[in-house]
């Protein structure tokens, strides 16, 4: 334990500074610091002020670095006194972590006197409680030896050692250097100038604070200038000049390179960023190598193992990441070489972030860097623990390759305070890109509508032209739909005159075709009927509905004239349907519903609308009467042929004979040919005569001549016509009268008397008696059968009167004459048609007795137009009776006579 | 000159007898006669004669029934018929054309060509 002493009473040598000297270099420090900011030449007055005022070698001013080392970085020197020391460092062993906390706690003071070996220790604070200590004494003890060997190889024998402390800006005391004074010889160090060098180290302090305010002020400066810089390149132009801003960055912060990455993620504007991101480079640069297929490399940022290696939970990092050091970090192989190749050894990464949305990162790349570090002698390795003072003093240069730099808190917090405002920028820049490309669609919808405006006001125009053209063309319509109505109403009012006429006519056909005696049926083209009259229907012997809608070809058997059914494609309807020409048939046959047929005469005509064949229409009739008329006419010329060419053959060939002379040498034959020629001449007469008179008869009911005539008389005149011929007969003629008046033409009556009397006679045998007799008589009382048969003839004779009807007994009476002979009879089945024309019982005969085969036929047409009958009776081997009727004169008087 | 011998068939005596002559003066012909089909027929069976000229409307068996007769009659279907007809409508001709006789002649025939007529159509 040192001895101690106070300073006092351990007066140096060296006479002490007077009072006023002593103030005057305390006023002379105080204007400097006050007069200068800066720090080094306040340190280089003070140095040199503090060496003026102690009169010793040196004064110099060393400054802890934060590992415990320290540099001079100010001295005053006396020439050739001691070695320079300005800039040379010293290891932080050269200065215990136990002194420096007692320089710092206690504000320890010490004063070494080398030569003495003693080392006086002045503490200002209590090293405990740190509080301010009452005295200031300097309490001397021995020195360490390790101390003065240190100090005799500086060649030093006295120092002087006054710790500067330094309020941080967090208020807590900071060593912050020495201010230590050497000389080569030995020194006393009086109490007051260990105050004076005191208060000249507090101001110093104060200095430095002041410097150090001044640095902070000056260094916040030009952050905030910087700041200003990118923000204004980022925010006051137009576009957002990221690049030159991130120069700005890099310069500011005085590293090797800089990135701005835009992640993708951000797509404010299609514009601004790629589906990849974007990247903004500065100076040095990591390039990880080139992907195949691609011609630029990928951005580290896009590396899959880039955020974990920024996070050490493999999350997003939220705050800045300062890395000083690459090399200790675990990274891929291909980053890690991208960032050797680039010679980048620290990073410092800002994440860009605004309100929670990560937008890239701002990324800074420091190379590694060479240390050039002056020290005061070469420190012995091998003695780590400074067991040995050192010897030697000799400025040793030493030289670190490779060395990586810690990124301070002040460029750390610029960084991040660029970041943001990059991040705002980008943000912004974003919005305004979006804003830009709303702008765009907005002037190009406003322009579109403009457009749309102006198409719109064409459309109108167009429009109205339309709306005045369609009014007009609305109101022409108009008057030609009110004219149109008009000829419409006009038109209805003739369809519906139409439709009455053609009502009027559907019912005068409906009419027509209900009384049309012919049969007649519609067809479609399909053959079915489509209209069926009544007369069809009935002559068919159906009913009309049966009929409808049916295949009539089927049905009525269509056949033709040899009875060989048509087939329907085949038939003249048919071809009327198909060519539509009319077919007028008399041959063929139709069958009834009950099997019968019948011959046909019809006419099948094809209906039209509009050139077009839709169907025919057949008219039909039933042919079978007029047939046996034609028939009938035909054997009646054919007879009446024979009758006439008989006589005449007779007569042409017996006078050929004897016009060629052929009978001059014979004359009996000749005289014979005469007589056959006359003969035959007065039967052709006799023909012709009668063939005329039947013939007037009957077609001239007219010219009969009635008249009242006496019945009795009538009868007699003929009975004495004949009775010649009767008497050459041999034959007996017998009347019986009757008195009755008739109302007949004579002639006629006579003719017919005597036409049957001589018949009678003609076929009597001789001997007989021919009687005729006449009676009074209602119509009812004759024999039905008789009477049946002569309605009968006369319904045959459609333009004969009308018969009598047999049960009307309000009939008047008639006169029935009878002529009633002995002849050889009439068969039965001839009882009847020996009243037809030529047809004589006995055609050989006919010559012989002279008569023409008509007689009986005039007879019957007499009668009849007379408005009686005639009827015969005969019994085969017994006799005829003929009976006639005659209508008696209503107004004579009744009376029979003999 | 071998003579020809003729049967006519009619009912009508006065025909009948005016053919006769009229063949027998103007043609030669051995005329002989019969008043009607029956008569004819045996007539031609018994005589065969080179022709026999029919008359065609007669009461009983007429022309007709006689010519069939005839062609029926190995005896007599080979004597050639003419018929001698008053009936010239079209479909009486008609109907006798279908027959196979040797010549249809109508009345009034001429009698200036009769035993032509005859010949031409036994030739």
């Amino acid at each position: 334990m040192a001895t101690r002493k106070s300073a006092r009473s351990q007066s140096q040598s060296s006479s002490p500074p007077q009072i006023d000297s002593l103030e005057v270099l305390l006023h002379r420090m105080m204007n400097r610091i006050r007069q200068s900011l800066d720090l080094s030449e306040i340190l280089a007055g003070t140095v040199a002020e503090v060496r003026t005022f102690l009169g010793t070698d040196r004064v110099k001013i060393y400054r802890f670095h934060p590992d415990g080392s320290g540099q001079v970085i100010a001295e005053s020197n006396r020439p050739r006194r001691l070695p320079s020391l300005l800039g040379q460092n010293f290891p932080a062993e050269d200065i215990p972590l136990a002194a420096r906390e007692l320089f710092l706690k206690a504000r320890q003071r010490s004063i070494v006197d080398v030569t003495e070996q003693q080392i006086g220790l002045s503490p200002l604070d209590c090293l405990e409680t740190g509080t301010l200590l009452a005295t200031e004494d300097i309490r001397f003890r021995p020195v360490d030896p390790c101390h003065a060997e240190y100090l005799m190889a500086m060649g030093v024998r006295s120092s002087l050692v006054v710790p500067i402390l330094h309020h941080d800006y967090l208020q807590q005391n900071r060593l912050w250097g020495l201010l230590a004074s050497h000389h080569s010889s030995a020194r006393r160090v009086s109490e007051r100038e260990l105050q004076i060098v005191q208060l000249v180290a507090d101001q110093v302090a104060i200095a430095i604070a002041q410097s150090n305010l001044l640095s902070q002020t000056r260094a916040q400066a030009e952050q905030e200038a910087t700041v200003n810089r990118v923000s204004w390149l980022l925010h006051s132009m137009t576009e957002m000049q990221v690049q030159q801003a991130l120069e700005q960055t890099v310069k500011a912060l005085q590293v090797a390179g800089g990135r701005i990455y835009i992640s993708p993620q951000f797509e404010p504007s299609e514009h601004l960023l790629a589906q990849t991101g974007q990247l903004f480079s500065c100076g040095q640069q990591p390039l990880l190598a080139t992907p195949a297929k691609q011609t630029k490399p990928q951005p580290i940022e896009l590396h899959p193992e880039w955020p974990a290696c920024l996070s050490a939970n493999g999350s997003t990092i939220t705050d800045v990441l300062a890395i000083a050091d690459l090399h200790p970090l675990d990274l891929p192989p291909d980053l890690a070489e991208a960032f050797s190749t680039a010679e980048i050894r620290s990073l410092l990464v800002v994440p860009l972030f605004y309100r929670q949305q990560m937008l890239g990162y701002l990324s800074l790349f420091r190379p590694e860097i060479e240390v050039e570090t002056l020290w005061a002698g070469r420190v012995d390795r091998n003695d780590p623990r400074n067991l040995r003072p050192r010897e030697s003093f000799e400025v040793w240069r030493e030289l670190k390759l490779g060395q990586c730099q810690e990124w301070a808190i002040a460029e750390i917090e610029l960084a991040q305070a660029l970041g943001k405002h990059f991040a705002m920028a980008i943000h912004q820049y974003g919005l305004y890109q979006q804003v830009h490309t709303l702008n765009l669609d907005l002037e190009q919808d406003i322009q579109e509508r403009k457009q749309a405006e102006v198409k719109i006001c064409a459309l109108n125009a167009e429009l109205e032209q339309r709306v005045l053209e369609r009014t007009a063309e609305l109101q022409r319509a108009n008057t030609e739909l009110i004219r149109e109505i008009r000829e419409r109403e006009r038109a209805l009012r003739e369809r519906q005159q139409a439709k009455d006429s053609l009502k009027r006519l559907s019912r005068q056909n409906e009419l027509i075709l209900n009384s049309a005696g012919e049969g007649i049926y519609g067809l479609n083209l399909q053959g079915k009927t489509t209209f069926v009259n009544p007369a069809a229907a009935r002559i068919l012997g159906y009913e009309v509905e049966h009929l409808s809608e049916k295949f009539i070809h089927g049905i009525i058997n269509h056949s033709q004239s040899d009875g060989s059914p048509y087939e329907w494609t085949a038939s003249p309807i048919h071809a009327t349907l198909i060519e539509g020409a009319a077919q007028h048939r008399t041959d063929d046959l139709f069958w009834r519903q009950d099997g019968s047929s019948f011959p046909v005469e019809y006419v099948s005509t094809s209906i039209r609308e509009q050139s077009k064949i839709v169907g025919a229409v057949v008219i039909f009739k039933d042919i079978t009467e007029r047939q046996i008329v034609e028939r009938m006419k035909d054997e009646f010329v054919s007879v009446v042929s024979h009758e006439l060419r008989t006589p005449l053959t007779s007569i042409r060939t017996a006078l050929g004979i004897l016009a060629q002379g052929c009978l001059d040498t014979q004359p009996d034959k000749s005289q014979r040919m005469l007589e056959i020629a006359f003969s035959n001449t007065n039967r052709l007469v006799r023909l012709i005569n009668d063939i005329l008179d039947l013939e007037r008869i009957k077609f001239g009911k007219s010219l009969m001549q009635k008249q009242a005539c006496n019945a009795t008389n009538l009868i007699l005149q003929s009975v004495d016509t004949m009775r010649a011929m009767a008497e050459k007969a041999e034959v007996n003629l017998a009347v019986t009268p009757i008195a009755a008046q008739l109302w007949v033409d004579p002639d006629r009556i006579i003719q017919t008397l005597t036409n049957l009397l001589s018949n009678a006679i003609k076929f009597s045998p001789p001997q007989a008696t021919v009687r005729v007799t006449a009676e009074r008589r209602r119509p009812e009382s004759f024999e039905f059968s008789v009477f049946s048969a002569a309605i009968e003839e006369l319904a045959t004779n459609s333009d004969q009167d009308p018969p009598l009807e047999a049960e009307d007994h309000s009939q008047p009476e008639v006169l029935l004459i009878s002529i009633q002979d002995q002849g050889r009879g009439i068969p039965e089945d001839k009882l009847e048609s020996i009243f037809d024309r030529f047809q004589q019982l006995d055609a050989s005969n006919s010559g012989h007795q002279g008569g023409t085969g008509l007689g009986l036929t005039i007879c019957r047409s007499i009668v009849q137009q007379h408005g009686g009958q005639i009827w015969v009776e005969s019994t085969v081997g017994k006799g005829s009776t003929f009976y006639f009727t005659l209508p008696l004169h209503q107004e004579s008087g009744v009376g029979l006579s003999k | 000159m071998t003579i020809r011998r003729i049967l006519i068939i009619d009912d009508e005596d006065d025909i009948r007898e005016a053919t006769q002559v009229c063949l027998e003066v103007t043609g030669e012909w051995e005329v002989l006669t019969a008043s009607s089909g029956h008569e004819g027929l045996l007539k031609a069976t018994a005589e065969h004669p080179d022709a026999i000229l029919l008359d065609v409307m007669m009461p009983g068996m007429d022309g007709i029934s006689t010519f069939q007769e005839l062609q029926t009659n190995p005896a007599t279907q080979d004597i050639p018929v003419i018929l001698l007809t008053a009936k010239t409508q079209s479909a009486e001709q008609r109907q006798f054309t279908q027959l196979k006789v040797a010549a249809i002649i109508t009345k009034p025939y001429d009698p200036f060509s009769l035993s032509l007529q005859v010949t031409q159509a036994l030739s």
